[in-house]
């Protein structure tokens, strides 16, 4: 999908960050986050959100003016399909889902964690696309630009692997003008 | 110059009722539709009421036929679409699409409880910018027993099984059903064919708290930028807004977060302001439920009529607010807010005007 980011018109791509990025980046290497456990969903897009911000800013948090005025937009086709399963599977087994299962469970709670670490306070959209997950990301970014909303916005595409065959892939792009 | 966004159709059914009537009525009586939930078993739960409408609802072909309520005749526009993330949403959406014969949305809009306002604000974007005349926002939500149990596994859901918005004693949320539509056109679209006016979407804002995983920030301020955002793009001075239904989801944080951030953007108004949460009445239908509010707002401007903020058992002093309580409350005023927060700290607020 990050092929949208080199021949998509609208906004320009400020910095770019994704996971994995090299051979380093395998199943398990993804730094975990506190509060989020289960499923690997929540620490591919804080990752590849950190890599994209890194790459502009360094360090966090991002200049507070600058902050103020970026939206970030979380795009993902299916989602965290793993929590979904782990909270399936509980009932039906009958054990108690887990409490941190309530929060995670939402893409927005991830997106709270990179806003409040970044300093990012524009407006937050999370989307399940028909489509490209980052072209439509770039789509909803483009139009909160436009619209006056933010005056830049990361957007975020994730989805975890369907099979053994693939791998959980995020990509993160920081757009304006 | 940018397009006048108006409303032109609308349709919602919840537990309160199939159609608007009873939506608007039943929240102008503060009766609230919650009732132990059947749909599944909610044994050991710390709580087992919901809002759930009657039978076995199945969520693509509730909202096919909320659509077909709303837009009233057949014609094709984009459509964007509000509910839950999962792995079904693509699915869903072009079933709901194939039922409609219109063009598979482009994406359904997931953001938890600003899901479905986030949606009303990109459309109210395109067609202010003349990207489109009309715009079908479509929700939903059907309270299902992985929802519930996860927000009974974090400790969200009243045990008492009454949403008591701003009030002393509030214990948190029930969950509730919800389908709605509404249909966004430019002003001048809608003069060409005639159609009837329902209301205007002055505003619109959208903000984030950069604060928290699901916390609201606090102080209110991140909320308040939102509203401030859609009264700025409007012209409307505070003085001018003469109802806000609140997003009140009856939780202790969420609900003083929130009265702090009307203090903030409303001034010295806010005392004059007369506030309540249909979630009272119809339960938090997460992504769906912004826009079922925008619904009953909607409806509440028309009839001139506020519904009761349900569930009051007195005040507290972290939510000093105009709460209308007891019984319904008349107005004549031309603007009204609704206003929702999320997980994440994603806020919106919706301005709406009379026609």
């Amino acid at each position: 999908m990050s092929e949208v980011l080199t021949r998509a018109p609208g906004p320009a791509v400020l910095a770019r960050g994704e996971w994995p990025a090299g051979p380093d980046d395998q199943p398990g290497t993804l730094p975990q986050i506190a509060g989020f456990v289960v499923s690997a969903f929540n620490p591919l897009v804080a990752q590849a959100a950190e890599r994209c911000l890194v790459a502009r800013y360094g360090a966090a948090p991002a200049d507070a003016e600058i902050g103020a005025r970026t939206g970030v937009v979380l795009a993902s086709v299916r989602g965290d399909t793993a929590t979904a399963d782990a909270v399936r599977a509980a009932l039906l087994a009958g054990r108690r889902v887990p409490p941190l299962l309530f929060f995670q469970s939402n893409p927005n709670a991830v997106v709270g964690y990179v806003t409040a670490r970044w300093g990012l306070a524009g407006p937050v959209a999370c989307t399940s696309p028909a489509g490209d997950p980052l072209a439509d990301g770039m789509a909803v970014a483009e139009l909160l630009i436009a619209d006056g909303a933010a005056d830049q916005v990361l957007v975020i595409a994730a989805e975890l692997a369907t099979s053994d065959d693939e791998t959980d892939r995020a990509v993160a792009a920081l757009v304006g003008p | 110059m940018a397009e006048s966004v108006v409303v032109t159709g609308l349709a919602a059914r919840s537990a309160l009722g199939r159609g608007t009537s009873a939506l608007l009525a039943r929240a102008c009586i503060g009766e609230p539709a919650f009732g132990d939930v059947t749909r599944f078993d909610a044994t050991g739960r710390r709580t087992t009421v919901a809002a759930t409408m009657p039978g076995t609802p199945v969520l693509a072909d509730e909202l096919v036929s909320v659509i077909e309520e709303a837009r009233g005749g057949r014609y094709d526009c984009p459509l964007l679409l509000a509910g839950h993330a999962d792995r079904t949403n693509a699915a869903t959406a072009a079933e709901v699409a194939r039922g409609l014969g219109l063009a598979v949305p482009a994406r359904t809009y997931t953001a938890a409880c600003v899901a479905a306002t986030t949606a009303v604000a990109d459309a109210a974007a395109m067609i202010a910018a003349g990207r489109a005349d009309r715009v079908i926002v479509a929700a939903g939500f059907l309270v299902d027993e992985d929802i519930f149990a996860l927000f009974d596994a974090g400790r969200a859901l009243a045990r008492d099984g009454r949403v008591r918005p701003f009030s002393a004693g509030r214990q948190g949320m029930v969950l509730g059903d919800a389908i709605a539509a509404v249909v966004l056109e430019s002003a001048t679209s809608a003069a060409l064919r005639d159609a009837q006016v329902l209301a205007t979407l002055a505003g619109w804002g959208r903000s984030g708290d950069a604060y928290h995983v699901c916390q609201p920030r606090p102080d209110g301020t991140g909320l308040a930028r939102a509203i401030a955002a859609a009264l700025t793009r409007a012209g409307v001075a505070a003085d001018d807004v003469g109802y806000v239904n609140a997003n009140g989801t009856g939780t202790v944080f969420n609900d003083s977060a929130e009265a702090a951030a009307l203090h903030i953007a409303l001034g010295e108004a806010v005392d004059r302001i007369p506030v309540s949460s249909t979630k009272s009445v119809h339960g938090h239908a997460l992504e769906a439920s912004g826009l079922l509010e925008l619904v009953c707002t909607v409806l509440a401007l028309r009839a001139g009529r506020l519904p009761v903020n349900a569930g009051y058992l007195g005040a507290d002093d972290d939510c000093r607010l105009d709460l209308v309580v007891d019984r319904p409350r008349e107005t004549d005023t031309r603007y009204a807010l609704s206003v929702n927060a999320a997980f994440g700290g994603a806020n919106t607020a919706l301005l709406v005007g009379a026609p």
